[in-house]
């Protein structure tokens, strides 16, 4: 993969092999290392990792090395099955000499996306997730996390199309699956080509950059000690200093298992399609609801036992044989086979049986992989995860339940 | 418990295997009984006898499955003909009830009993039906039970078999196994939820896997989206339903295929994944629900099949349980998954007598104790 055509002499055409931690906090920078200047992340054409793994972030880019840095805007974007999560990068070090020259649109895109946090209807920043005062690139500036629901992305087009975005001559770097699905929209509807890049490098670069650029605040990677202990549990924060092997566990419309083993050296090893969006499916069927906010709100308050079969209901206490304690579900609402309890059963039990199915589920394949991959620690991303501090607890503790302490449970603030 | 008579074990002879859902009985009836023997039989022994084996259904849930009764078996000495019986673990209250009511303690017999439920209802067993449960771990005779039953062979037919061409309905065949040499083989047990066992010899054997996404999520979740009311009707439904309705595929992401890594456009990406727009909800049909939900466990537990066999280094893998019963559609689907994603390295296989085993286990506890 080619370095995108940043400041990065000594790299050339080719991959930087220290990924990791170019981009720093002014003050921070490293002495010595020629580098530092915001030198790009990760090198490959374009994705500049963003904390936010389910944001992949790609670098605006010329494809050839060795130019000088991209015009604004800088984005990028991640065109998910649910969701398409989009970066921007705002630059705050703007010359008076480069505001005269700046073209109008540019400045309007500019305060658009930064004076609001919500657009048109279903677009939303996440402002608790704005990274201030970065140095990409050479510039420095803050990086916004903007989502909205793929299904909206037609009227994102037209919005790019009235903005006369397409003049700005800028590539734009996309990717997910939708940056095939609709690449020739973005053609058509908005004259825009869209450089495509894939969503698991995108992904790989994201995380090992995110952890580099520990900006004031909380520690970007976390995992919870008692998960299940409403009183003692507590949120730690985790070096990921030196995070190879490492699995890593995207949850978004569908779950994706990566085993990275070094930078530039990771394979998908599963996948299932059992993940968020089932969840928000078979919730919205079961309980009417149409949001996932409204879903986890429901399961926050239901009681997935009435619903699930448990150990102890077949067994009339613990299986002890195999050492499989009764409070285990057995069945995931295995006690729906049953006519009354279908009908004394609330919504919100029903949704809290779908987190808990989901999430354990997962749980299960991803520990599978890591005892098939011999790697202990899991970093678990994606949008499932966001305000959903039930399935992270659930995986936290039954990573750790299950391996009897090997396996770790890691989070990352920016999939949130 | 020990036997009085070290040489015979006095009839009945049953093997009961009481789980989750359904409670599975295995009955050997003697075709051998002398005139003596008959002579000196005990009323209620020749009552259940004839009871047993002139009715096809029992009650309003209990049913023999008389196509999978095994003729002429030699067990113990004594020859036979074995019965399959099964019936809801909601209606064991009646079985037991039917027992008192037939004196059945009174023929001083042990009752050999697996499953959660030999140790959850022990209690009931001995308070109104007077009967001491033997009880016996579910996977040990689910293991035996297996092995066993390959001997005899299904009346000429072959026990075990795989399917050739699993998604082809023009050339898909059903192909016999043997299973002569069985180990190391895993076995993927799909009943109420799902345990895996890799087996290695005879006696030995271990747990090393299991979901609890098994046959009564199929059926609990289909009761919820469709109303349906049985097993059989919601295999009905699922059927005649269209799953990519409900699901989300690959090529509904990336407008084709995910050729990086080898993900056909028509894989699902995100099973239901379809159903968080409310426009699909209410376009979608009970039938397409039904079938989405056999889909998404059928195909997890081909996932989870496939990758304890990568695990474990084996790579045979048999499935039984009652999820299977009458349930083509399901093997075929984990026919197929296992050989697509191991590129045919991993084979699927199934036996004839599906959810039975463990009550087979049950039934030569009973025997082996002499």
């Amino acid at each position: 993969m080619e370095l995108n055509g940043c400041h990065c002499e000594d790299e050339g055409g080719t991959e930087a092999d220290d990924g990791e931690t170019r981009q720093q906090t002014p003050g921070k920078g490293r002495a010595g290392d020629p580098r530092i200047d915001g030198g790009i992340e990760g090198g490959a054409a374009g994705p500049m990792e963003q904390g936010e793994p389910s944001e992949r972030r790609a670098r605006h880019t010329a494809d050839s090395p060795r130019k000088s840095r991209p015009p604004f805007p800088w984005f990028g974007m991640d065109i998910g099955g649910t969701l398409v999560k989009l970066v921007y990068f705002e630059p705050k070090d703007i010359t008076a000499e480069e505001e005269q020259e700046e073209v109008e649109n540019l400045k309007s895109i500019r305060k658009y996306l930064t004076s609001n946090v919500a657009y048109g209807s279903t677009g939303i920043r996440d402002v608790h997730l704005e990274l201030k005062d970065l140095t990409l690139c050479g510039r420095t500036g803050n990086l916004h996390f903007i989502r909205f629901p793929t299904q909206d992305l037609p009227a994102f087009l037209q919005m790019g199309r009235d903005k006369h975005f397409s003049s700005l001559h800028t590539a734009l770097c996309a990717t997910g699956g939708g940056a095939y699905k609709f690449e020739a929209d973005f053609r058509m509807m908005a004259d825009l080509q869209l450089l495509k890049l894939d969503e698991l490098d995108c992904l790989i670069r994201g995380v090992l950059y995110i952890d580099s650029v520990n900006s004031s605040g909380p520690s970007e990677c976390y995992y919870f000690e008692n998960p299940t202990d409403p009183v003692h549990c507590i949120v730690k924060p985790y070096r990921l200093e030196n995070p190879y092997p490492l699995l890593l566990v995207n949850i978004g419309s569908g779950v994706s298992i990566l085993a990275v083993h070094s930078k530039d050296n990771f394979k998908r090893v599963t996948g299932t399609s059992l993940g968020g969006g089932t969840f928000l499916g078979l919730c919205c069927l079961l309980t009417g609801c149409s949001t996932f906010e409204e879903a986890l709100e429901m399961a926050s308050r239901g009681e997935s036992t009435r619903v699930d079969k448990l150990v102890r209901d077949i067994y009339g206490g613990d299986y002890e044989r195999f050492g499989l304690p009764g409070w285990i579900v057995a069945s995931s609402f295995g006690n729906m086979m049953c006519k009354e309890k279908r009908e004394s059963v609330s919504k919100e039990d029903l949704a809290r049986a779908t987190l808990v199915t989901i999430t354990n589920n997962i749980g299960s394949i991803t520990r599978m992989c890591a005892l098939n991959e011999n790697i202990e620690r899991v970093v678990f991303v994606g949008n499932f995860l966001r305000v959903n501090t039930l399935s992270m607890k659930l995986l936290a503790y039954s990573m750790e339940y299950w391996s009897a302490g090997r396996l770790k449970a890691l989070f990352l603030q920016h999939e949130v | 418990m020990k036997l009085k008579d070290a040489k015979k074990t006095s009839f009945p002879w049953f093997g009961m295997d009481i789980g989750g859902t359904l409670v599975k009985l295995v009955y050997f009836e003697p075709v051998d009984v002398t005139a003596e023997e008959e002579q000196e039989e005990v009323e209620c022994l020749k009552s259940i006898r004839k009871y047993l084996t002139s009715n096809v259904a029992y009650g309003s849930t209990g049913i023999r499955d008389t196509h999978l009764e095994l003729k002429g078996l030699t067990v113990h000495g004594r020859r036979g003909n074995l019965h399959f019986i099964r019936f809801p673990t909601h209606d064991l209250p009646t079985f037991i009830q039917m027992g008192r009511d037939k004196n059945f303690s009174t023929l001083h017999t042990v009752l050999c009993a697996t499953g959660g439920g030999a140790y959850k209802f022990e209690e009931e067993f001995r308070t109104i039906g007077n009967l001491q449960l033997h009880k016996l771990d579910e996977l040990d005779c689910l293991v035996k039970g297996l092995l066993y039953i390959d001997s005899p062979s299904f009346n000429g037919q072959a026990e075990c078999y795989y399917f050739e061409n699993a998604l082809d309905p023009e050339r898909c065949r059903k192909m016999p196994y043997n299973l002569q040499d069985p180990y190391p083989l895993l076995v993927v047990n799909i009943g109420s939820g799902v345990s895996i066992l890799a087996v290695y010899s005879k006696d030995n054997y271990k747990r090393v896997a299991g979901t609890s996404l098994g046959g009564g999520t199929f059926l609990g979740l289909c009761g919820l989206l469709t109303g349906c009311e049985s097993f059989d009707e919601a295999l009905e439904l699922a059927s005649k339903g269209d799953s990519t309705h409900a699901d989300k595929l690959v090529r509904d992401i990336y407008g084709g295929d995910y050729e990086r890594f080898d993900l056909p456009g028509w894989a699902v990406a995100s099973s239901f994944g379809n159903m968080i727009y409310k426009e699909k909800r209410e376009a979608v049909t009970k039938e397409d629900l039904a079938r989405a939900t056999l889909v998404t466990i059928t195909n997890n537990i081909g996932w989870i099949a496939k990758m304890s066999a990568v695990n474990e280094k084996i790579n045979r893998v048999v499935f039984v349980g009652n999820f299977l019963r009458v349930n083509t559609l399901s093997m075929k689907l984990l026919a197929y998954a296992l050989d697509y994603w191991s590129q045919s390295q991993t084979k699927a296989l199934f036996l004839e007598h599906e959810g039975y085993f463990g009550a087979v286990g049950a039934l030569l506890g009973l025997l082996n104790f002499t």
